[in-house]
């Protein structure tokens, strides 16, 4: 039967677990808004080589599997550039450049459907390009963004789970650990679904919450 | 005494859309404190010139000059072939007021933010001294109400208003309306243009793009008709639209007339 001392004694591999998976969200969710905003931006800027650039970024690691992402970096990339790639950097790395392709993603077209209209309004004005992006351009277009950006993020916290692939101690690799010398992958599997339903749940709500706020002030 | 140089001049204007030439060769000069309505059929740049003045719209050729000052002189060197620099032109830029058909408001701000916007951004005027002239030109307007409510709280012809008072609020040595009135529901038409002709009449310059003749007849110190990218005629309301010579512009105006004809049994009747 279901026996919930397996986890109860082995709670700390748990948390630590659930510890690692949360703090390489965060950093990766924070990284890979910087890329994106770079990445987004420069194909905003109306030069040929700096939009060539961002689609070329966005392609390549929108199309290729984080899974093999991960893998390249932590066992290919070494091998090609001669120099080691710890755990740390290839799963931060990994997530970050993946996440950074969907962010700059959001972040275009979030401009871009700013109508033609507020750029010819704000020139008129004598803005620079720069007030015309913070004052007039940004404001309208983060409001927008908002729910595809918490609903990538959402995606960003789940898909750290592929790190424990390259052996990053998250919560699915400390629970398969676990598993491995406990054989009660039920209880163990199960507690790590229970704990990401409990962390992603409230924040799906929060996310749709902002959906309804970003719909009202359009 | 000599007279002065005009407020805005325009000279072998050229415009060109990838391949197609749209303004050939424009000359126009506008006199401070002069109303000049642009009027032509679709596709015959009137729009497109009144976008250069302001350089919305990049001129392939010609020069511009606002107030003595270029912004727009043809430098093939350029990147964007004006050898007058960004900085230069931002600041003339922010000496015309634009207004546009779909008044463009900036949806994230209310009314007096709109209008307020101008100046505290890119003038760096002081935020009470702004915001009391604001509300003036609100309250002028007739928008007192109305100035704490964002754009979608309120109508075509209030936004229009609003609009215009965000292009006042700038001090524009020039007003630039593209067709100020064409989005606009057929009762609100007429507040839009009240408050045009009470600006005419404080002596702003203001060049006009409209499909209202019958408007453009009553505000206009000149009308210029633009065909196929040149000035075609150019004269006062009472010549071009009542005795027109050019005979695409005799067609043009012509409909109008018919128009007016077929309405009038039943105005007469009404």
């Amino acid at each position: 039967m279901f026996d919930i001392s397996v986890i109860l004694q082995n709670w700390p591999l748990f948390w630590n677990g659930l510890l690692v998976t949360l703090f390489y969200s965060a950093i990766s969710i924070g990284a890979g808004l910087v890329i994106g905003l770079i990445i987004g931006l420069i194909q905003l800027t109306g030069s040929r080589t700096l939009t060539v650039v961002g689609r070329v970024y966005v392609e390549i690691f929108r199309n290729i599997p984080l899974l093999v992402i991960l893998l390249w970096i932590y066992y290919a990339f070494p091998i090609f550039a001669g120099l080691a790639v710890t755990k740390f950097w290839a799963g931060f790395a990994g997530l970050s450049l993946y996440a950074g392709a969907f962010y700059a993603e959001i972040l275009r077209a979030g401009v871009q459907s700013i109508d033609r209209g507020q750029t010819d309004a704000s020139t008129a004005l004598g803005m620079t390009y720069g007030q015309r992006m913070r004052r007039v351009i940004l404001p309208q277009a983060f409001r927008r963004m908002i729910p595809p950006l918490a609903g990538q993020s959402i995606i960003q916290i789940k898909n750290t789970t592929l790190m424990s692939m390259i052996t990053v101690p998250d919560l699915l690799y400390q629970a398969s650990y676990v598993s491995s010398f406990t054989y009660r992958p039920m209880e163990v599997y199960t507690m790590v679904g229970v704990m990401f339903l409990v962390l992603l749940v409230p924040l799906t709500f929060l996310s749709r919450k902002l959906e309804t706020i970003s719909e009202r002030v359009k | 005494m000599m007279k002065s140089d005009p407020l805005l001049k325009i000279e072998g204007l050229r415009l060109k859309f990838g391949q197609r030439e749209v303004l050939k060769g424009v000359d126009l000069s506008v006199e401070k404190g002069e109303v000049v309505v642009l009027i032509g059929a679709s596709g015959s740049g009137k729009t497109s010139l009144l976008r250069c003045i302001n350089l919305l719209n990049m001129p392939s050729a010609g020069r511009i000059t606002i107030g003595g000052e270029a912004i727009y002189e043809l430098d093939p060197s350029a990147r964007d072939g004006n050898g007058v620099p960004a900085k230069t032109v931002n600041r003339i830029r922010s000496q015309t007021g634009m207004v546009f058909q779909q008044f463009n408001l900036f949806p994230h701000m209310t009314a007096l933010e709109n209008v307020m916007e101008g100046p505290v951004t890119v003038k760096k005027a002081d935020h009470g001294a702004t915001r009391k002239e604001a509300l003036d030109l609100l309250s002028q307007m007739g928008l007192e109400e109305h100035v704490g409510k964002y754009p979608r709280q309120l109508s075509g012809g209030q936004q229009q208003r609003v609009a215009i008072a965000r292009a006042c609020a700038m001090h524009p040595q020039v007003m630039l309306f593209d067709e100020p009135t064409s989005a606009l529901d057929p009762e609100l038409v007429g507040e839009v243009m009240k408050a045009m002709v009470d600006l005419a009449r404080t002596g702003m310059t203001m060049v006009i793009v409209t499909h209202e003749l019958g408007f453009a007849f009553e505000i206009a110190d000149r009308v210029i008709f633009l065909d196929l990218g040149t000035i075609a005629e150019d004269g006062p309301p009472k010549e071009v639209l009542l005795r027109p010579t050019h005979p695409r512009l005799k067609s043009f105006v012509g409909r109008f007339h018919e128009t007016a004809d077929l309405l009038r049994p039943f105005l007469e009747g009404g």
